[in-house]
């Protein structure tokens, strides 16, 4: 089913005069594993932030449920229909791994109130990317480049998205975390029909995707291993 | 409401920024508390001293200004007519006789026995002073340095109280009847029955006078307050006086508002006042009275406009401080979808949680040392003025043409208001209120307008 479009986008930053991206259409669909791949500066994270939400297009169009993007509450968007795993995790420093989830729950409106259930519900989360307890209450400051990409990844799980978006998720994973991860988001994409779509380097992410898109010069190569 | 738990987590968090914002918001807070208390409590008693001062109008010729030479007189008629204003509120009545004694002596006089002058038709010399009051309670010292030995105040027509001395001198009696005349106008002439005798103790002034006149042979009774009796301005007035010849008017009227004194003054001049009259009040008294309070309350608002000026200063470059330390977690609200007003309330919370807390605090310290510190400020103006006065009053003392050592400073005799009981009250409650929230304000707003207008994205890129 689809789900995300985009359509004819051109992306260019305020004062650079080469295009980042030049007329890219692309169709994501619900229940499918994408990963996007190409050279660093090729513009992934910019299509990413375009497809989040976080930035409009001044050329072209984005569709999130058949509506326009742009037309839509985006901080209710990205707060309820779409978690994004950031390329620099962008946590909040001086809060524990679990306040980031649990508040992240309650941004998106959750139905879960109870501060105690709330907290269960993050710890597990937490344990399923390989964060124990003990380190779930730990300011995110006092912990690893890894482990504070689990606790991104986990926090773009805690409100149940539509979507999910992930800027190298496994870029600081070793081999068994990388190997979970990944299992988690094929599932989520397999089982619970959620549209993943992964930006990676990593030969092992391209090995699970259902779908690869490839950027070269401000192009997409959908299908295509660049 | 996650927003607020998030706030009361956000101030845990930054406890160094958030304690070095409580610490400049509660010194500002105690300083608009003090200021506040002392500034209400000075102006209540600065009031009830103006209305107490400022509201008696005294009607007379300037004489330092005009001299002798200028002087003109206005009928007692005029005088009186002056008090039927709807400026005013009440007015006492009052004059001063100069006075011959007709059947008995006066202190002091070492011509005691001569006849008067056999000419009938030329002034006598004064021996004594008859005064008239409407007020009884007006007459100055008594209660202090004026007690009754025997008999009562004059109540009826005709009624007269003297002195203890004088009536010793000439062995007279309550219910004797005493014989005075004007020394300047003859014929005006009362028979007035002594009701009341008081004792008067004399001042250092005038017993360090009585002993230079002794020595120089000098016999000024009238110039003895002794000699001075007392009866109704009714019974003064009851003669008839076509001219003021003789008599010191001595009116006080009493505005029912001092700023009404301009007003009042144009309806005088209006009924004929000349220009060389002044119609003043005691402003040198009033400054007496009031100048320590008045010296507090500026001192105690100097301060505090220091301290709000140094505080905004300190708030703002901490605020400012705060939006950069506070970009990067706003960013990161924002990229979870966190509405813009939201964010914005948050910070707003953390603001007022903080303010709200010192506005406790500084309300409790602020009226618990309001009271040492207003005693201790106003004692030191005290003194300051104190020192002032007594160099003036040095340079002030002046000696009259008849001997008579004065003072010629209006404020003397009236002391300093040199206690105040301050307390903190809901007008100041709701002042400092409204104060702290300004100050939540100043520490929050502007870094909520600026935080809040930055997209997402282009904080996470700054910091990448
Ligand atoms: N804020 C920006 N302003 C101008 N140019 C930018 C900005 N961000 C990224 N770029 C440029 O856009 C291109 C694509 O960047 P990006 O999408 O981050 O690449 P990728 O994620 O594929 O490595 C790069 O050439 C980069 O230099
Ligand atoms: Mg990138």
């Amino acid at each position: 089913m689809k789900c995300l479009e985009i359509a004819d986008v051109t992306y260019r930053y305020d004062g650079s005069t080469e295009a980042v991206l030049k007329g890219v259409s692309a169709v994501f669909e619900k229940g499918k594993v994408y990963t996007i791949i190409g050279q660093s500066g090729a513009g992934k994270s910019t299509l990413l932030s375009l497809i989040s939400g976080l930035d409009t297009c001044k050329e072209g169009e984005v569709y999130y449920n058949g509506k326009k993007l742009r037309n839509l509450d985006r901080d209710e968007y990205r707060s309820k229909s779409i978690g994004v795993i950031f390329q620099g995790y962008n946590l909040l420093l001086n809060s524990t791994a679990v306040y980031n989830i649990t508040l992240s729950m309650n941004i998106s409106e959750s139905d879960i109130k109870d501060k105690k259930a709330q907290k269960e519900i993050a710890y597990a989360l937490l344990e399923k990317v390989g964060i124990d307890r003990e380190t779930a209450d730990r300011k995110i400051l006092q912990l690893s480049g890894g482990e504070q990409q689990r606790v991104g990844i986990a926090r773009a799980l805690s409100h149940d998205p539509d979507v999910i978006i992930a800027d190298e998720p496994t870029g600081n994973l070793d081999e068994a975390t990388e190997a979970s991860v990944l299992e988690i988001l094929t599932r989520l994409a397999h089982e619970e029909n959620k549209c993943v779509i992964i930006v990676t380097h990593s030969e092992n992410v391209t090995a699970i995707a259902d779908e690869v898109i490839g950027i070269r010069a401000g192009k997409l190569l959908i299908g295509e291993k660049v | 409401m996650y927003i607020i738990s998030n706030a009361i987590k956000n101030l845990f968090r930054n406890k160094g920024r958030n304690i070095l914002i409580a610490a400049v918001t509660l010194a500002i807070i105690i300083s608009a508390v003090v200021t506040l208390t002392i500034n209400n409590a000075s102006s209540v008693i600065i009031d009830e001293a103006r209305l107490d001062i400022a509201s008696r109008v005294d009607i007379s010729i300037d004489l330092f200004t005009h001299g002798r030479d200028g002087r003109q007189t206005i009928t007692v008629e005029q005088y009186v007519s002056f008090a039927d204003s709807a400026y005013l509120r009440h007015t006492v009545f009052q004059a001063e006789m100069q006075a011959w004694f007709g059947n008995f002596f006066a202190v002091g006089d070492f011509e005691m026995g001569l006849t008067p002058p056999p000419d009938p038709n030329m002034p006598h010399s004064p021996v004594g002073k008859l005064t008239g009051h409407s007020e009884p309670s007006h007459i100055s010292g008594f209660g202090t340095y004026r007690h009754f030995v025997e008999g009562r105040m004059f109540e009826s027509i005709n009624e007269a109280i003297i002195t203890e001395e004088l009536a010793n001198l000439n062995s007279l009696q309550l219910g004797d009847i005493i014989h005075i005349e004007s020394a300047f106008q003859h014929g005006k002439h009362f028979e007035l029955e002594i009701v009341g005798i008081f004792s008067h103790e004399v001042d250092e002034v005038e017993a360090f006078q009585s002993i230079v006149w002794e020595m120089m042979g000098f016999s000024l009774p009238s110039m003895i307050s002794q000699n001075e009796i007392f009866t109704s301005f009714e019974t003064l007035m009851s003669v008839g006086w076509e001219t003021a010849d003789g008599l010191d008017m001595r009116l006080e009227y009493y505005l029912r508002n001092p700023n009404d004194l301009v007003r009042f003054e144009a309806e005088v001049r209006a009924k004929g006042l000349p220009d060389v009259f002044g119609v003043t009040i005691n402003q040198a008294a009033l400054d007496r009275v009031t100048g320590p309070l008045e010296g507090m309350r500026s001192a105690a608002m100097t301060f505090t406009i220091v301290i709000l000026i140094l505080g905004a200063i300190v708030l703002v470059l901490v605020s400012y401080l705060a939006i950069r330390e506070r970009k990067y977690e706003v960013g990161v609200l924002r990229a979870m979808g966190m509405e813009r007003g939201k964010i914005a309330c948050g910070i707003f919370s953390e603001a007022i949680m903080i303010t709200a807390l010192c506005l406790i605090i500084g309300l409790g310290a602020g009226s618990a040392i309001a009271q040492p510190m207003a005693d201790r400020l106003l004692a030191g103006e005290v003194e300051t003025q104190a020192e002032a006065v007594m160099g003036a009053e040095e340079g002030g003392r002046v000696l009259m043409s008849g001997g008579q050592v004065q003072t010629d400073d209006p404020a003397s005799g009236y002391r300093p208001i040199s206690d105040i009981e301050v307390a903190i009250g809901m007008d100041v409650i709701i002042q400092i209120i409204f104060i702290a929230l300004a100050l939540a304000a100043v520490s929050s707003v502007i870094g909520i307008i600026r935080i809040t207008q930055y997209e997402p994205l282009k904080i996470l890129r700054e910091r990448a």
